[in-house]
């Protein structure tokens, strides 16, 4: 393996350099996810091995580290006491993590000789260690990227890393809490605050209580956006090699048979991308309960974003919030 | 076999300058959460510390004056409670609640600006900003590695030794140069010893537990050791001078605690502290490895590979011991802090660190919040706030029996470890040292004792990850949760509450308090 130090520019390139890159981007599904040492995040990181198994996909790992507080070390810099672990030839926490992570992509054999290796350093926020990129490149184009991003929170840093991007995918681990939308506004959780901002498809990994699941579930309620999510969920499925159900919760048993033609309508699109579907599924009662409780066997529920009014949204919530919330399996939620 | 592909089929990227026009054509909830973004409403709630505190500011400052206490006094006290629920909270960066300080006096309190200006610069802030550069000077000397060596020569292969050996060696040396340069200091060492006995943090975890917190509470506990150990001894005995002092009067001479005199009451509390800190954490963790002969063999290799001690190193043993017969001889007479700032200039000459590591290792901030919370500190003496807290915290005392004796040294070491578990140690001795002072006073206590229990209690801070500087530091190296403060912490303020209680009530007496 070829080790390039220095070569690539990574983020500090110039603007016009910048618009160039994000074009070639637009031509790789690119997926982001975000590390943090927990089990959970990994998790996600399995996820996005199983989509990245494709040339045309590379896989960001990123790790935020946030801002040090020397305040709070009675006056010394935090940065002192990492300046003696890095000269003691030490990794901080988020390199570890980092590297565990690619480790996993790697498998037991390593990165073989056709990778090349392109290290490069950002300044950030006046801290020693800044931003710190390592790509790892495949002869076929296909990258691996480990960043370690400094940033005054990390859902900042992960929202501010898009804007380096694009991706089309941010994955992340089970949050340790969800907030409703209205407690939302007083402090939410990582996680939370990236699937609220983020402007692409988040997916919030979670550990399947039987091991695999029985592939996507994929929500549709029959409007274009929805039928349009689900043609491109449908896609990422069968590239992950699992089966794809579809569902549609009709509210009272007065709109089963509306439900029933839009299955059919789903089902046809599917055909038609001559992807193949395990089964249609039609519930009754209130969207999120009735997606959390017919997505639980599955391994990955996918919801598109939401598109109530604004009124309705606040007090009642989003059904695709909801079930990132609810649910015990990982969910997508596909913009 | 389908022929859609991952990239133009499948989830889709939106460019970054093109996603404020993409979001406000998608549907209504995306718009709002854009207007959400840029009202940024969730500014007010993340400053909600600032505005209730102005609010409860404002609340105080318009009650009737209570009986007793001057409309000054009710300035300074309302000045007191705002700064505390700053410290704690955390709502604006810690230096502003200085810069705030330092406006309320001349607006509020009608001090010329002047006058103001001087109560920020003395003799211990001098001191907090000297210890400060040496702190950096001498993490940046490398000698980590050849104390972790002396450790490991002494003690063995033994985990218990070995954590035993750090917290000694930890705490001897954090006694004299601060616990946050020792932690800095000994980090890397700690987590050496951790990584080269596995690389999986999951088969170490109460093993980098045991070591990493050997460091931190050894550096804790040892802080109290010296006047040199944190700036809180030195705002103490500040506060003693400005508080008792008078020079027309011999007898208030004793006020006037040198560096010898705080060792002969501070350091044996220290010491008989130290077998405690290894029996707790092995009570508690129980590493999973017993020895640590692999580790230690590899440290030998890291030590040879850096080859016998160069003069230069020999330079910065040398100056840090004259640094110290300087504070052991010569603070009675010259303070404190000419003696660190001294120290920290003779390092910068010699060329052993460089002005652009100090300025970047420090955190200037640190002293500005230090000069100012000593500043208010002598405004609550003399405007009689502090003698009014004093009045009225006896008064609630009394039916608890608690007014005068051990009851009363147990409410105040009480009520400072509840302080310095939310705030830093050295801004809990600046806000409860004149009030604990005028405590004494009025209880008929000796104000040297129940300042030795404010000075030591603020270091039982080990319940949260940012108590101590060395606590946060350590919680930097990723091992440690933040669980793991609470599940060891409370053992500790036991175990170091009842050895400072026994000193204050059989050993102290023997030395004229």
């Amino acid at each position: 393996m070829a080790i390039l130090p220095g070569i690539g520019k990574g983020d500090d390139e110039p603007k016009s350099d910048l618009r160039a890159l994000r074009e070639r981007r637009q031509n790789r599904f690119r997926i982001l996810v975000c590390i943090d040492g927990s089990e959970a995040s990994y998790d996600g990181l399995r996820f996005a091995e199983k989509i990245g198994t494709s040339d045309d996909c590379d896989i960001i790992l990123l790790y935020v580290r946030p801002i040090d507080q020397g305040l709070r070390t009675g006056g010394l810099q935090v940065r002192v006491a990492r300046e003696n672990m890095l000269e003691w030839g030490l990794e901080l926490p988020g390199i570890r993590y980092l590297k565990r992570g690619l480790d996993m992509l790697a498998g037991e054999d390593g990165l073989s000789s056709h990778w090349t290796t392109i290290a490069s350093h950002t300044d950030s926020w006046g801290d020693p260690l800044g931003d710190n990129k390592v790509e790892y490149r495949h002869e076929n184009g296909k990258s691996i990227v480990l960043k370690l991003k400094t940033a005054p929170d990390i859902a900042s840093g992960v929202l501010d890393q898009y804007e380096l991007g694009p991706y089309n995918l941010i994955i992340m681990g089970e949050p340790s809490h969800w907030h409703s939308e209205a407690r939302s506004f007083f402090g939410a959780s990582v996680a939370q605050k990236v699937a609220m901002l983020a402007p692409c498809s988040v997916l919030l990994a979670r550990p399947h209580e039987n091991g695999e699941g029985r592939g996507h579930m994929i929500c549709v309620d029959g409007t274009r956006h929805s039928l349009e999510a689900m043609r491109r969920e449908a896609v990422l499925a069968y590239h992950c090699g699992e089966p794809v159900t579809v569902l549609c919760v009709a509210r009272h048993h007065a709109d089963v048979p509306t439900a029933k033609r839009v299955l059919e309508k789903s089902t046809e699109m599917i055909a038609k991308m001559e992807i193949g579907f395990a089964d249609a599924l039609v519930r009754v009662g209130e969207p999120a309960a009735e997606i959390v409780r017919a997505g639980s066997g599955f391994s990955v529920i996918s919801v598109a974003d939401s598109g109530k009014k604004l009124i309705r949204r606040l007090f009642t919530g989003g059904i695709a919030f909801r079930v990132m919330g609810a649910a015990n399996t990982s969910v997508l939620n596909v913009r | 076999m389908a022929t859609v592909s991952l990239v133009t089929d499948s989830l889709r990227s939106y460019r970054p300058e093109d996603i404020r026009t993409h979001r406000v054509r998608r549907r209504s909830y995306q718009r709002w959460r854009l207007v959400r973004s840029q009202i940024d409403f969730y500014y007010f709630w993340e400053k909600r510390w600032f505005f209730i505190a102005l609010a409860i500011g404002a609340a105080m400052m318009a009650m009737p004056q209570p009986e007793g206490l001057t409309r000054e006094g009710q300035i300074v006290l309302t000045m007191s409670v705002v700064a505390v629920i700053l410290f704690v909270t955390e709502p604006v960066p810690l230096p502003t609640v200085a810069l705030l300080i330092i406006v309320g006096q001349v607006l509020l309190l009608g001090i010329e600006s002047t006058t103001v200006a001087k109560t920020l610069m003395t003799d211990s802030v001098l001191f907090i900003m000297g210890s400060l550069m040496l702190a950096v000077a001498v993490v940046k000397q490398n000698l980590d590695i050849r104390i972790a060596w002396l450790i490991v020569r002494i003690t063995g292969t033994k985990t218990t030794r070995i954590c035993f050996g750090i917290s000694a060696v930890s705490g001897v040396l954090a006694s004299f140069v601060g616990e946050h340069t020792v932690a800095a200091m000994m980090l890397p060492v700690g987590i050496t010893l951790i990584s080269l006995t596995s690389d999986d943090p999951k088969e170490v975890r109460r093993l980098a537990a045991v070591l990493l917190f050997s460091i931190s509470y050894g550096c804790s506990v040892a802080g109290i050791g010296t006047p040199s150990g944190g700036a809180r001894n030195a705002i103490m005995i500040g506060y003693w001078k400005e508080f008792f002092f008078d020079p027309l009067n011999p007898e208030t001479q004793k006020f006037l605690i040198d560096y010898v005199t705080w060792i002969l009451y501070a350091y044996p509390v220290f010491l008989i502290q130290l077998p405690f800190v290894t029996l707790i954490l092995n009570w508690t963790f129980r590493p999973e490895y017993q020895r640590l002969s692999r580790s230690v063999a590899k440290l030998r290799l890291k030590i040879q590979e850096q080859g016998p001690m160069k003069p230069a190193d020999w330079l910065a043993i040398f100056i840090f011991a004259l640094i110290l017969v300087g504070w052991i001889t010569l603070s009675g007479d010259t303070g404190l802090g000419t003696v660190a700032v001294l120290g920290a200039a003779i390092f910068l000459i010699t060329g052993l660190v460089r002005w652009e590591e100090i300025n970047s290792g420090v955190n200037w901030g640190v002293i500005l919040l230090y000069a100012a919370a000593i500043s208010l500190g002598v405004q609550m003496k003399d405007s009689g706030a502090a003698q009014w807290i004093a009045e009225s915290f006896l008064k609630l005392m009394t039916p608890l029996g608690a007014e005068q004796g051990v009851g009363l040294w147990a409410a105040v070491s009480a009520l400072t470890t509840l302080v310095t578990n939310t705030m830093s140690n050295g801004a809990a001795v600046a806000v409860l040292g004149p009030i604990v002072l005028k405590m004494a006073v009025v209880a008929g206590e000796s104000p040297i004792v129940l300042g030795f229990i404010t000075a030591i209690s603020s270091a039982f801070a080990y319940l949260t990850v940012v108590g101590t500087p060395a606590c946060t530091i350590v919680y930097a190296s990723g091992y440690l949760k933040t669980t793991d403060f609470l599940v060891v912490g409370w053992r500790m303020v036991v175990m170091s509450t009842i050895i400072m209680m026994l000193a204050a009530t059989f050993y102290w007496p023997l030395l004229g308090s």
